[in-house]
């Protein structure tokens, strides 16, 4: 049995989620290469692997510093941060609403 | 009609007190300053930052965890909740979804009947709060001050069964967050956030009937309010024949309406995965025995003991353990006046509380410490100064900062007893009044009271009424 | 000799000494750059002159300021009789994806083309301020993602100094072609499946991936986020000991990093390898092709010239005194590869949720009529195909219905693919080995526009290094000759987590050994072209 494939549509429903847009060359591209992925990828997907062996969310068991103090240190330039939004408004970042999906009274 | 069942479940947003956010230093609390000033390249989600875990928040979390009879889990992870809103600025949240930090738990509310609402706990894990949005002519503005403020998410199984044991449920965890030290859990401000999913089925049915989600009430009130009014809408809608769709409503407080949000049915995939930035939270044994036994004892606990030990009624000792503070300052108050625990609690529940309302202050920023209560208390008892110096003397030992008794004595507040004066003046005061006493020798009997009224007044208040009495009766045969 | 060809701890010597002035090395560094660079990767290309053929392209930016500054510094301490730091006075080129305060961070997107970050990178502070200048950014794949360097937005991409036509490899293209091309001695790249190590190879010059957490992440502009490992390009392992030493290290900004401390990595050079259990392991000895339609793997041979050097190398170290060890098993390294594509796209799909034109970076001037039109349009637009993909594939096998059966799995598979390697080196094992040795890349550089655009084959190039990711350990890859078309080859060491000093110990080791090889004196032809004095 050949790896599973991503059709069209299941593609444009990813692309929507991805809160991606594409042209239709890229599109064709894309998915053509996700497919591709997909196959290689087919071999992972159909081992059978022992339930018992634990998932690694590292490679190795990190040994990191316990969590930091509760303390409160203002970072010194906040209107540095601001500065880098495209369009601000009384020091807050305007963004356009997002479009309205049925309302009406209970 | 057919009778019909209330079915509740609560999802409560907790905002955690601690200094610093969650993942970075910024302060945690940031209420009406600026927008956009309390931020850091790690909370603004700038590219290259990484979260770093306050211990705080886990063991503020651990804490409640134990509180709510939750499980501490030694190994809690979190993970990543991927989706695109603004008011989350790296397109994800972090949060606790595969282990979260509290397994299982219950509260159990006294309800008025007598019986008891055992409220399970499905879920209870840290996460990190999201900015705040702003609608305005079509635009949404994003201020981040609060991206980052650590959260426990805290859900319950749908216990509940009315609008009225919702509040309660919500009265009662607002008092255990503040009285365990985790949350200001002040609903106004934020720190404390509730969901309410609504569903009603008839009497006796086992299944649980759809249910709808009712966002943004942001009051004890709005609670009821809102609950009372879906729950009512879909027995309505029941009766009629319709069927109930799941629904997210958004609650309008100005209004008393709620409107349709979204529908539930199209829930998005957050595609969860272990957040890699950050290592397991581990707890040892020895840690989560630490976080257990520094629980204090809880209201519920502390109101029954107040009852019984210092048989104080079931009223008083409710608005006692009202707050944490209020009601370690009884005790001390009781331990250090020696004497009947319900005297203490006469002061505390008139006089006291009301100088504390009136100037604003709880029971840990008063100046007037218990032991100062018990003196005044002590003052009166022996005679040295009469009730009403007693009561003013709370003002000016909070006002002050001295001892009652240096005041008592600086300012002369003290009850005369001084036999010599007393009779003296009691003297003057027949002297003065020659018609009344004939007239009381001649069997106006009530005139006593008139009598005595005359020697306070003449002593400005302080003559000590018994052996005022004495002298009088004594003078007056 | 000319002067680009002293090394960093020369460099950093004579400046120490007073014998040179930062400054000067500077202006020797800037001039040279302007010879063999020719034209820096800007958005949207240009049209190349025939000359511009020839020329390395590895910048993005050159930041002369910034390292002017630090010049001077570094020359004012000197003569006050301050310490400037272990690198002063040393040039530096840093990989375009960690963040400098008011230096522009473009990540090879068009989506961050004019992004100027308000902090700076721990690396990065590091390295000033351990006296280091800062020259330049340096061109990359799109958010590291790639092989070839050829996924950038800022074109021209990076040309292989050895032979213009040929690709440098990649994501660290610009770290290995700055640094094969003389025009730094040291570069900060990023390894996330292969991505210092791989151009390595390619450019002729020393990679070093260190153990994940080693070096702090913060101000890295993130991929991978359980695989990510900044690291040190250069053009011999003291160089690249010495370069770890200053970035090494805990950092409270960074929760992955180890508490594990440091060692002296240049101390562990002057250890010889005599008694060294050096392993080779079959399953490192072929080429994996996949089918594209049905996902079935083939095994090819690897180019002959691979081979040869893989070989002639273990008889160098065997005589330097070395034992050889074959046959050790790596039977689950053939997961690498699709591990990788699962668990390094579910985290960069993630990572780069955060790209929406609403809070930094480019943002679409269509007029757009709600907020998701905004997210879209400035994706669609800021966005190469690369990153596009990496996103898609990363929500495909992450979505619930698929996740258990790629993602969690994956993470299984990681952790048989490192237990390989925790049975190779357990010295209580039957094969005890201190380092595995492999080939560096199955293939010498390919052509430009050769694999471009095939983006399996373009992954499993790097089928040589992915492991080392999954597992967290070290790997350095040091070049081994060169191939009869003039590229380079590289051979790979891969040691336990946190033995940085052992692999850098064998490539030390295996350079002392070949000094005197002819091929060792051969230079890139871009140097050719230059009619700079010395």
């Amino acid at each position: 049995m050949g790896p599973e494939k991503i059709t069209p549509e299941m593609f444009d429903r990813l692309v929507a989620l991805a809160a991606l847009g594409l042209e239709e060359g890229e599109a064709v591209y894309l998915r053509e290469e996700l497919n591709h992925q997909l196959a290689a990828v087919k071999e992972l997907s159909e081992i059978q692997v022992d339930p018992d062996v634990e998932e690694k969310p590292h490679g190795l068991d990190c040994l990191g510093a316990n969590p930091r103090k509760d303390e409160w240190v203002a970072f010194p330039n906040p209107e540095k941060i601001r500065a880098l939004a495209p369009e601000i408004q009384d020091g807050m970042i305007a963004v356009p609403d997002v479009a309205k999906i049925g309302g009406g009274a209970a | 009609m057919n009778n019909y069942e209330i079915v509740i479940g609560l999802e409560t947003h907790i905002e955690l007190n601690t200094k610093s956010k969650i993942f970075c230093a910024c302060k945690a609390s940031s209420w009406n300053e600026a927008p956009n000033t309390n931020i850091c390249p790690v909370c603004a989600g700038l590219p290259g930052v990484l979260p770093v875990l306050n211990q705080e928040a886990v063991l503020k979390g651990a804490r409640l965890a134990a509180a709510m009879h939750a499980e501490i889990n030694p190994r809690s992870i979190f993970d990543r909740k991927n989706y695109f809103y603004p008011d989350l600025p790296k397109g994800y949240q972090i949060t606790q979804f595969f282990e979260p930090i509290g397994k299982g738990g219950y509260v159990d509310l006294e309800l008025p009947d007598g019986g008891t609402r055992h409220v399970r706990i499905n879920r209870l894990h840290l996460e990190e709060d999201a900015g705040k949005t702003k609608l305005e002519a079509g635009m949404r503005l994003l201020d981040y001050n609060r991206c980052g403020v650590p959260l426990v998410e805290m859900v319950t199984e749908p216990d509940l069964r009315s609008a009225d044991e919702a509040t309660q449920y919500l009265t009662q965890l607002r008092q255990l967050l503040r009285w365990i030290g985790v949350s200001e859990a002040d609903m106004e401000k934020g720190h404390l956030r509730c969901d309410a999913n609504v569903s009603v089925r008839l009497v006796g049915s086992e299944k649980l009937g759809t249910k709808t989600e009712i966002k943004n009430v942001n009051s004890i009130d709005s609670v009821r309010q809102a609950i009372t009014i879906e729950a009512k809408r879909q027995i309505e809608a029941l009766e009629a024949g319709n069927r109930i769709e799941s629904y997210t409503l958004d609650w309008d407080a100005d209004t008393g309406k709620l409107r349709k949000m979204r529908s539930k049915e199209t829930e998005a995939d957050y595609r969860y995965f272990g957040e890699p930035d950050l290592l397991p939270v581990i707890l040892t044994e020895v840690e989560i025995q630490g976080i257990q036994s520094a629980l204090p004892e809880m209201p519920l606990a502390r109101k029954a003991r107040f009852v019984t030990e210092y048989r104080l009624s079931s009223y008083d000792a409710d608005i006692l353990t009202s707050e944490r503070s209020l009601s370690d300052y009884f005790e001390e108050a009781v331990v250090a006046y020696g004497g009947e625990a319900k005297t203490v609690s006469n002061w505390m529940m008139n006089d006291l509380m009301r100088l504390m309302n009136s100037q604003g202050k709880d029971a840990l920023s008063l100046v007037l410490r218990p032991q100062d209560l018990a003196e005044i208390i002590q003052l009166v008892d022996a005679g040295k100064v009469n009730a009403a110096t007693g009561k003013t003397l709370l003002e000016k030992v909070e006002t002050t900062g001295r001892k009652a008794s240096d005041i008592v004595a600086s300012e002369g507040l003290g009850l005369v007893s001084d036999d010599g004066l007393l009779r003296q003046r009691i003297e003057e005061v027949l002297a003065e009044a020659p018609n009344e006493v004939t007239a009381f020798k001649a069997g106006k009997e009530g005139l006593f009271g008139w009598f005595l009224g005359q020697v306070m007044r003449k002593m400005g208040g302080k003559a000590d009424p018994k052996r005022s009495r004495e002298i009088l009766l004594e003078l007056l045969k | 000799m000319k002067f680009y060809e002293l090394n960093a701890r020369e460099i950093a010597s004579k400046v120490r000494s007073g014998e040179i002035k930062a400054i000067e090395v500077l202006e020797k560094t800037l001039a040279h750059i302007k010879e063999v660079d020719g034209q820096p990767g800007v958005l949207d290309g240009v049209t190349l002159s025939q000359e511009e053929e020839n020329k390395v392209h590895a910048f993005i930016e050159v930041t002369e300021s910034l390292a002017r500054q630090q010049a001077e510094e570094v020359d004012r301490k000197v003569s006050a009789g301050e310490d400037p730091g272990l690198l002063a006075g040393v040039p530096v080129s840093i990989k375009d994806i960690f963040c400098i305060e008011g230096v522009r961070t473009t990540a090879a997107s068009r989506i961050l083309s004019n992004f100027y970050p308000p902090y700076t990178a721990t690396t990065v502070a590091k390295l000033q301020a351990a006296g280091a200048l800062i020259v330049g950014k340096v061109n990359l794949d799109e958010f590291t993602f790639g092989s070839s360097n050829e996924s950038s937005a800022f074109q021209p991409c990076p040309y292989n100094p050895w032979d213009p036509s040929c690709a440098v490899g990649g994501s660290s293209g610009g770290s290995a072609a700055s640094v094969a091309a003389y025009e730094v001695p040291l570069s900060l790249g990023t390894d996330t499946g292969g991505s210092i190590r791989q151009p390595s190879a390619f450019c002729g010059v020393v990679g070093l991936k260190p153990t994940y957490g080693r070096v702090s992440r913060y101000g890295l502009i993130a991929f991978g986020s359980s695989l990510d490992c900044p690291g040190p390009l250069a053009r011999n392992a003291g160089d690249a000991a010495l370069m770890l030493q200053v970035i090494a290290g805990l950092d409270p900004r960074d929760a992955t990093t180890t508490v594990v401390e440091p060692s002296d990595y240049l101390a562990a050079l002057s250890q010889d390898l005599r008694g060294m259990r050096i392993g080779f392991s079959p399953d490192y000895g072929h080429i994996a092709y996949p089918d594209f339609e049905t996902g079935e793997v083939t095994y090819e041979p690897l180019q002959a010239e691979v081979s040869r050097a893989t070989l002639d190398a273990a008889e160098v170290l065997a005589r330097a005194g070395a034992e050889i060890v074959e046959g050790v098993p790596m039977p689950n390294s053939r997961f690498g590869i699709p591990a990788y594509f699962v668990i390094s796209r579910v985290e960069a799909a993630s990572n780069l949720h955060r790209f929406d034109g609403v809070k930094y970076g480019y943002h679409t001037s269509k007029p757009v009529k709600d907020l998701n039109e905004l997210y879209r349009l400035t994706r669609a637009e800021g966005f190469g195909n690369q990153p596009k993909l990496r996103i898609l594939m990363g929500m495909y096998v992450s979505a619930s219905q698929h996740s258990a059966n790629y993602y969690h799995k994956a993470l299984k598979v990681r952790g048989m693919i490192r237990n390989d390697f925790v049975q190779a080196f357990d010295k209580n094992g039957k094969y005890a080995i201190d380092l595995l040795m492999t080939p560096s890349t199955p293939t010498t550089a390919f052509k430009r526009k050769e694999v471009f655009g095939n983006t399996v084959l373009m992954q499993y190039s790097d089928q040589m290094n992915v492991c080392a990711n999954h597992a967290g350990i070290p790997a350095v890859t040091t070049p081994a000759g060169f191939d009869a078309r003039g590229l380079p080859l590289g051979i790979q060491f891969i040691g336990p987590e946190y033995r940085e000093d052992l692999v850098l110990r064998a490539a030390h080791g295996y350079e002392q050994a070949t000094a005197e090889a002819a091929w060792r004196s051969r230079r890139p032809v871009v140097l050719a072209q230059g009619k700079e004095q010395a």
